[in-house]
């Protein structure tokens, strides 16, 4: 087997792994990162930027929330089921990451939020062309990669790791395949395990979170996140933590049906449960706790229901959009309905009834008539009684044809799976570090309680980031208290 | 070698190298997208643009030739901004996001996009194209909505593989790479290389998933070769063999195996269970091939390369003569060592010899094998059962010991009258008819069980003249365990099947079976590798029977005083990687480790365990061997008419009345025509493996 000698060794180079090597490296280690795929990046390339709390650029523009007020916001939100510890130091270190990826020749355009009420700690990457819009990370990712490697680091694409190397309880190594399928050996004085969880393992989704994919969750799924990294922490005597997938809403195979949808079904217009009730305020802004919401009804699916008149106002007016929804191009609705119907994509329902439309989609046809007269009658009166959506969303569902599409739990991969202390040491089931090994980004998340903490958005890219510069930090000082 | 200057660094090049090649070459990375390493340069994607230095305009660096003394830029200003147009030109008639495309972080796009900096915000109007998957194909899935127009695949089918099934279509106004509207795969000639899928540098031809998701790149590619538990080099035998050098190509099947003819007879072909032409039509029929090579293998070349080291002092003893031990003190001899097996029976071979019957697998075919393992330097002394190891090791002298003694002890259903005159238990019976001392056998057997063995016991009890011959089993006809082909050959030579029965008892009538009292299945599930089988209640009868043969399983005999640890299950506990048993210096293989399994993963796990014992022994485990040439394959395949819809041909068996008169072999194999046919058909997956793989600019 060959064998490659490296001060410390890191398994991945995803947003927190590359963040781990640039790191180690400018703390003068020698680095060798081995990586499964043939492009650097992972899930972070389909972002747009990691949250910065009290960076240069919020400060600069006078922006809330401050690192106190982040922590309260946090551990309010997750009601402290989470290592406040850990918390803290990824959100103080996290303005100050900001300014190091600047050094690195990041550029970020201004600090956003993510919906109202959220705070705009969203550091966005400015690209070299065009606007600041979905994968605009990528660019970030790429400066990562070429710092890296001008500072030295062993960067192995395609090579993806398969176990740890222990001697003792001392972790001294991994273990990694090559393209052509042979086995080499990188030994190191430590290693951190950065592989961005198991979004793409639908066995290990539905064992460790109860989800069927692709029948009631329909998450991205990166391809090569398979949950390796756990599986290997694990094998070496990592303690597992509770494990959860980073929820919001969507479509079953958004390609099918057009990635234009996206903004429509971000509106705050009715979204029944197959009994044909509502169950949220359409309104709400965060996208996670109306996936939450989806999850706990029946056979966890919802639609999201409207009619002529309303499918009329939405080609010239949308109430909600964003920095992901940005530039909506709903004016040719009827061609993109009539797309869906031809294409014969079967989560899209047009009925010229309400009946036909319970009949078609399979909600109660007695709750459904009777949900539409109720909320047909809170918008002619202007006041939802139920759960208080604001006047100006309260459209009335009465002009046939009637349109429904199913929407499903959905978002953006796994959280959690090895446990952590402050210091991304791993820890063994009994507490204790396991010298040598550090975990960073997804593979280590589980500061979210059982929700997204979405009111503070740029988290998980900014917790990948920031808890790989502290392992490569922290395993820096370990090297050298070894001599 | 000539010099030029690139970005200010001299650089040296081969004559005729473009510029790009010798940039990259150099380690000076380029973005490109069309080119790719065995093609030749098209200049499509407007990537690559260079400076040079008294050359107008912006030339491609893949189609310029480096030249003495040249000087290039490749970085400036306006080639960035070129390269961003460029790659924008090409995203406008690209799906805006790859959040569901599986080649998502393999891609060449996607890559460049992340190196050019490129957001999916372009300055030009996008192209919403709807075109539709094309799910057609039996291998591939072809997504055209995410195709940037390289050409790799046409270049690829056309100037790699002559292939010539891949072109530019004309469909209206737009052009398109595919094959003709409304053309089927199978009639467009495709001979499912999947050379375009290789360079594709897109999500647009990709393999389909359930093919590749979880499997490491040989495994889902070359699947024969990986499936196979000694990895003998399948496509590569077949190649030869299409070649017609039979020698060649059995001399590769000897690199890894030592009893390559038994196995062309009766190998249990977990090869053919995954070859990819099945979803074309049907598999290859590997291990007639096998048997066809080896059989008309008149050079032995293997001969000539084989392994021969000096030898060593040492001395090993193997217990048991099995596929197993064979091939475990093959290996051993040819390392040096000196090696005596023992073996209980009076003749070597195992179950070979004294479980598979006659018909399949000729006892001259097994004679021959284990003289070729004699000449190897092995000694075999038959009719010594070995009691205790520790005579071996401590009274014989030998350095290390190899308990390869299988799964000889059959066992019956612990249910009343089993211990009747006239039943039988599997092994014990075929062990008796190879003995050449088969006991009484009635005129009506039933044999309770649905796997192979019972339709050897079954089939072997027709030729000793048993009139009527049943099979009886739990499981449900589709769920059998035995193979579909001794279904078929058993029904014909007249067994009749009972399936979905479940068993009471056997009756009785003065100590001598008379019947087996049966029960009807109503339902039978597998849930998680546990059984759950109900009955019909009430629904008891009796299948009369003079001879009753439980073929349920066997399991190994392994002495007292081997004092070894065994498993829960009775198998001798081996340490997974050292191979060793609870005793030091004591190691074993095949079926005492696995219970009952096949010869071909018997001779895989004796491979490996012997590797073990050379290391134990101080040596460095090398037992592999280079016996056949080297050999470099044409990857021009050329044009093919009726590729897709060749049938397998198959070895005639010889018609069931015949064949159930004598102990002779069901077939003559294939003849050179049908072989030569049948290994044509091959798709030649270890093509795909050649291409040079593309190195991303990570890489640089
Ligand atoms: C569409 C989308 C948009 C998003 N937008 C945002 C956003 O704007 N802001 C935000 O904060 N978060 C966002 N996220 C989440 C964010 O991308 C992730 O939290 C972040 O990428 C996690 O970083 P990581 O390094 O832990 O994992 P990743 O970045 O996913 O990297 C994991 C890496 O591990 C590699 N790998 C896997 N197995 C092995 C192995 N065995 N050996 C070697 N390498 C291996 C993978 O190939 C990959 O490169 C988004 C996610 C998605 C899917
Ligand atoms: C009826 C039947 C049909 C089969 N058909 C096929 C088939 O078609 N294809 C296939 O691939 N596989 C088949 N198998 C399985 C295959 O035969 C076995 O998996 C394989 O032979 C195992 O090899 P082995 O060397 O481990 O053991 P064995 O072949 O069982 O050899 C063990 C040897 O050790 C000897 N021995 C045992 N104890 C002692 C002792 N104390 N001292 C000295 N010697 C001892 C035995 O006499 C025997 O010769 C079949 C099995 C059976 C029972
Ligand atoms: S082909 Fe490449 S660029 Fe296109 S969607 Fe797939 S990964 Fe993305
Ligand atoms: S299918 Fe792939 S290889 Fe062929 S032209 Fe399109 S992108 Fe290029
Ligand atoms: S690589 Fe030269 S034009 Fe495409």
């Amino acid at each position: 087997m060959v064998q490659i000698e490296a001060d410390v060794a890191i398994v991945a180079a995803g947003a927190s792994g590359l963040a781990a090597s640039v790191a180690a490296a400018q703390l003068g280690l020698k680095v060798v990162t081995l990586e499964k795929s043939s492009t650097t990046g992972g899930a972070a390339n389909m972002g747009m930027g990691p949250l910065g709390i009290e960076s240069r650029l919020t400060r600069a523009k006078q922006f809330q929330p401050t690192q106190d007020q982040a922590f309260e916001v946090f551990m309010n939100y997750v009601h402290w089921q989470a290592d406040g510890r850990l918390v803290r130091e990824h959100l103080n270190k996290s303005g100050e990451t900001i300014s190091w990826l600047e050094s690195l020749g990041v550029v970020f355009s201004e600090p956003a939020s993510y919906f109202p009420g959220s705070f705009p700690t969203w550091h966005i990457v400015q690209p070299e062309s065009g606007h600041p819009g979905p994968t605009a990370a990528a660019t970030m990712l790429r400066i990562m990669t070429q710092r890296a490697k001008e500072l030295g680091v062993k960067l192995m694409l395609q090579t993806p790791a398969t176990r740890l190397v222990k001697d003792g309880n001392r972790i001294t190594g991994v273990i990694a395949e090559t393209q052509s399928g042979d086995e080499i050996q990188v030994n190191a004085k430590a290693v951190i395990v950065a592989t961005g969880g198991f979004g793409d393992n639908p066995k290990m989704i539905k064992k460790h979170t109860g989800f069927d994919w692709g029948r009631d969750l329909h998450t991205f799924r990166i391809p090569g996140l398979e949950g390796d990294g756990m599986r290997m922490a694990w094998e070496a005597g990592a303690m597992s933590t509770p494990m959860r997938m980073e929820l919001s809403f969507g479509v079953a195979d958004p390609m099918a049906l057009g990635l234009e949808w996206l903004p429509l079904f971000h509106q705050p217009h009715l979204m029944l449960n197959l009994q044909g009730e509502r169950f949220i305020n359409e309104a709400e802004g965060n996208d996670s706790f109306k996936g939450n919401a989806i999850a706990l009804q029946k056979d966890r699916v919802c639609f999201f229901v409207f009619d002529e008149t309303i499918k009329n106002e939405m080609k010239s007016y949308l109430d909600f959009i964003n920095l992901v929804i940005q530039t909506p191009n709903v004016a040719n609705i009827d061609e993109m309905i009539q797309k869906a119907v031809d294409s014969k994509y079967p989560h899209l329902f047009v009925a010229n009834s309400a009946e036909d439309l319970a009949a078609q989609t399979g909600m109660d046809p007695v709750g459904l008539g009777t949900q539409l007269a109720e909320y047909n009658g809170f918008c002619e009166h202007g006041y939802d009684e139920v759960f208080i959506k604001p006047q100006r969303y309260l459209r009335p569902v009465k002009q046939a044809p009637y349109y429904a599409l199913q929407l499903y739990p959905a978002g953006y991969g796994s959280l959690g799976g090895i446990k952590i202390n402050y210091k991304t040491e791993v820890l063994d089931k009994e507490w204790s570090p396991i010298p040598g090994l550090y975990a960073s980004g997804t593979d280590a998340c589980n500061i979210y309680g059982d929700t997204y903490v979405f009111q503070l958005p740029g988290n998980t890219m900014g917790f990948a980031i920031t808890t790989g510069r502290m392992a490569a930090e922290h395993a820096a000082a370990y090297i050298k208290s070894l001599g | 070698m000539i010099k030029l200057n690139i970005d200010g660094r001299e650089i040296e090049a081969t004559l005729g190298a473009s510029v790009l090649t010798a940039a990259l070459d150099a380690g000076i990375y380029i973005p490109h997208l069309c080119d790719h390493p065995d093609l030749r340069p098209a200049g499509i994607c407007g990537l690559c643009v260079v400076e040079i230095d008294g050359v107008e305009g912006n030339p491609s660096s893949c189609e310029s030739l480096a030249a003495e003394g040249m000087t290039v830029r490749t970085t400036t200003k306006p080639l960035l901004e070129l390269r961003r147009a460029a790659m924008e030109t090409m995203l406008a008639d690209h799906p805006e996001e790859c959040t569901t495309c599986t080649k998502y972080l393999n891609c060449e796009l996607q890559s460049l996009k992340q190196y050019l900096g490129v957001s999916e915000h372009l300055s030009i109007e996008r192209r919403n194209r709807h075109i539709p998957v094309d799910l057609s194909h039996p291998l591939f899935v072809f997504d055209f909505a995410r195709c940037v127009k390289c050409m790799r695949c046409v270049r690829a089918c056309n100037e790699l593989r002559g292939a010539q099934v891949l072109k530019v279509v004309e469909d209206g106004e737009e052009k398109r790479v595919g094959i003709e509207t409304g053309e089927s795969w199978i009639e467009a000639g495709c001979r499912f290389c999947g050379a375009c899928v290789e360079v594709c540098p897109t999500g647009a031809i990709m393999d389909k998933p359930e093919l590749v998701q979880g499997k490491r790149r040989k495994e889902a590619l070359v699947p024969c070769r990986a499936n196979c538990p000694a990895e003998i080099d399948t496509a590569r035998y077949v190649r030869f063999i299409g070649d017609g050098k039979y020698a060649e190509s059995a001399a590769v099947i000897r690199e890894k195996v030592p009893l390559p003819l038994v196995l062309g007879y009766v190998c249990v072909h977990p090869c053919e269970g995954s070859c990819r032409r099945a979803l074309v039509n049907s598999p290859i029929s590997l291990r007639n091939l096998k048997r066809f090579a080896v059989e008309h293998d008149t050079r032995h070349i293997w001969k000539e390369k084989a392994r021969h080291e000096a030898p060593t002092g040492k001395r090993v003893a193997v217990v048991g003569s099995g596929p197993a031990g064979l091939t475990a003190a093959y290996y051993l001899a040819k390392l040096g060592h000196e090696v005596v097996v023992f073996e209980a029976l009076p003749e070597p071979g195992g179950m070979l010899r004294y479980g598979i019957p006659e018909y399949r697998l000729p006892r001259a075919v097994i004679d021959a094998e284990i003289d070729e393992i004699r000449n190897a330097g092995v000694d075999i002394r038959t009719s010594r059962k070995i009691e205790s190891l520790s005579v071996l090791i401590d009274d014989e002298e030998f350095d290390a010991v190899v308990v390869t003694t299988g799964a000889h002890k059959g066992s019956k259903l612990p249910i009343p009258g089993n211990n009747l005159r006239g039943v039988l238990d599997a092994v014990g019976f075929l062990r008796d008819v190879s003995l050449g001392t088969p006991g009484m056998i009635g005129n009506r057997v039933v044999v309770a069980g649905g796997g192979n063995v019972a339709f050897d016991c079954a089939r072997v009890a027709r030729r000793l003249g048993a009139e009527e011959v049943r099979i009886a089993c739990l499981e449900p006809r589709d769920k059998m365990l035995a193979s579909p082909e001794e279904i078929e050959e058993g029904i014909e030579e007249g067994i009749i099947l009972h399936t979905s029965h479940g068993f009471k008892q056997v009756m009785g009538d003065d100590g001598q079976a008379v019947g087996l009292e049966c029960l009807d299945v109503a339902s039978f599930s597998v849930d998680d590798g546990k059984l759950k089988v109900e009955y019909v209640p009430g629904s008891e009868h009796v299948i009369p029977a003079d001879t009753v043969i439980f073929a349920v399983g066997q399991r190994p005999e392994i002495p007292e005083d081997f004092d070894v640890e065994l498993t829960a299950r009775g198998l001798v506990e081996v340490d997974e990687y050292s191979l060793e048993t609870s005793i030091e210096g004591v190691f074993a293989a095949g079926d005492v480790v696995s219970g009952t399994a096949s010869v071909i993963q018997a001779i895989a796990s004796a491979r490996k365990t012997a590797s073990a014992v050379d290391k134990f022994l101080g040596g460095k485990g090398n037992i592999e061997e280079k016996l056949a040439p080297e050999s470099e394959w044409n990857p021009w395949i050329g044009k093919a008419g009726d590729f897709a819809s060749e049938q397998r041909h198959e070895p005639c068996l010889h018609n069931p009345e015949e064949r159930v008169t004598n102990f002779c072999l069901l077939d003559n194999g294939l003849d050179e025509e049908n072989a030569l046919a049948e290994a044509g058909r091959c798709l030649n997956c270890n093509l795909r493996l050649k291409i040079t793989p593309v190195k991303f600019w990570g890489s640089y």
